[in-house]
């Protein structure tokens, strides 16, 4: 499915009125993508550190991942608004970026790794996954949000 | 006076070869701001799962005092990082950077987030016995986190506002901005007209 029409209507919308004449706005919904993205990032470090045993190792897991998920949603739905705002500035350009589809792509794969994958498995008593799955997940995870955000700074690089 | 050393010693880092090398590698300076962004989410994380803890908005079930100590190394390691790569990119620019109105906000902001670390700590230490397991803590500790979340708020603003030339040094600019952002030579020249 070509996107392009989609992203030649978001170069024209009052969204790119916005962010490509008011540098301050830009900067300021930049500030909340950062900090969206930290929100999300300390929920999933949190969770998958405590999987693989490195931090919290006195409160049960499951406490720890069910108090992650909520604010892992706000961080996300705060994340992608503001992105697309931010993407308006530049939609064309990020269309014809390789990196831009790069974040995508593991964006997406995060979102339905989190949702689809890691969300309803850990819903049970951990005590009943077996360890080494735990662990894998929680590389898995930590993985991919990691490719997010770099490959999400590095858009400005390339 | 402050504001001419400062501008020596950023010449003087500016002449230097590594400098330059930063600066000018095709990768490295990149790699380095893609690490201080990322190292910034590992601290503003660990900071955001202790501060939501102690507004009462996340974590109530678990003890405030876990919270804190549990994650304080994590955060820890991210602040270190954070620190590193951001010395390493003030010294890939420093002449630009001195003279960036923003980075001194930044700076000063960052100073008054550490104040604001340094007696949250204090007065949760002082009190924690009394309120660890309520879901939400008492206002002033509320206080201390919400300023927290704000000052670092600042300081992510700001570090992102230093890429712009809106206040640079060659702009014609109020006197009081030259002096903000130390721009020493267009300060005399503004007092020699």
């Amino acid at each position: 499915m070509d996107l392009y029409p989609f992203f030649d209507w978001l170069d024209t919308s009052m969204l790119a009125d916005i962010s490509k004449a008011h540098g301050g706005v830009f900067a300021v919904v930049q500030m909340f993508h950062l900090l969206g993205m930290s929100i999300l990032g300390g929920m999933v470090l949190v969770g998958d550190l405590r999987l693989l045993n490195v931090v919290m190792r006195d409160t049960p897991s499951e406490i720890v991942i069910e108090n992650t998920h909520k604010w892992f949603s706000i961080g996300l739905a705060t994340m992608i608004i503001s992105g697309i705002f931010l993407s308006s500035a530049v939609s064309l350009k990020l269309y014809y970026n390789e990196m831009f589809w790069a974040k995508m792509s593991a964006l997406a794969v995060g979102i339905a790794f989190f949702y689809l994958v890691r969300r309803p498995l850990l819903s049970v008593p951990h005590e009943g996954i077996k360890p080494g799955l735990l662990k894998l997940m929680a590389l898995t995870s930590i993985a991919i949000w990691f490719t997010v955000a770099a490959s999400g700074r590095w858009i400005g690089f390339s | 006076m402050l504001n001419e050393w400062l501008l020596s010693l950023a010449r003087f880092l500016d002449a230097q070869n590594w400098s330059t090398q930063i600066h000018e590698s095709i990768y490295l300076y990149a790699w380095i701001e893609t690490t201080h962004v990322l190292t910034l989410m590992v601290f503003l994380g660990m900071l955001f799962v202790i501060d939501l803890r102690m507004l009462g908005l996340a974590f109530s079930n678990v003890r405030a005092s876990t919270i804190a100590e549990r994650l304080d190394k994590p955060m820890m390691i991210g602040l270190v990082l954070m620190v590193i790569t951001g010395v390493l990119l003030y010294f890939a620019i420093p002449v630009r950077t001195t003279q960036s109105l923003w980075f001194r906000i930044k700076v000063v902001l960052i100073v008054f987030a550490a104040v604001n670390a340094f007696a949250f700590r204090a007065r949760m230490q002082a009190s924690v016995s009394t309120w660890d397991t309520d879901p939400t803590p008492p206002r002033h500790i509320r206080m201390g986190a919400a300023a927290s979340i704000l000052l670092w708020a600042g300081v992510v603003v700001t570090g992102r506002t230093i890429a712009y030339d809106w206040f640079d040094c060659h702009k014609e600019l109020p006197y009081a901005i030259y002096w903000a952002a130390g721009c020493v030579d267009e300060m005399a020249a503004f007092a020699s007209e």
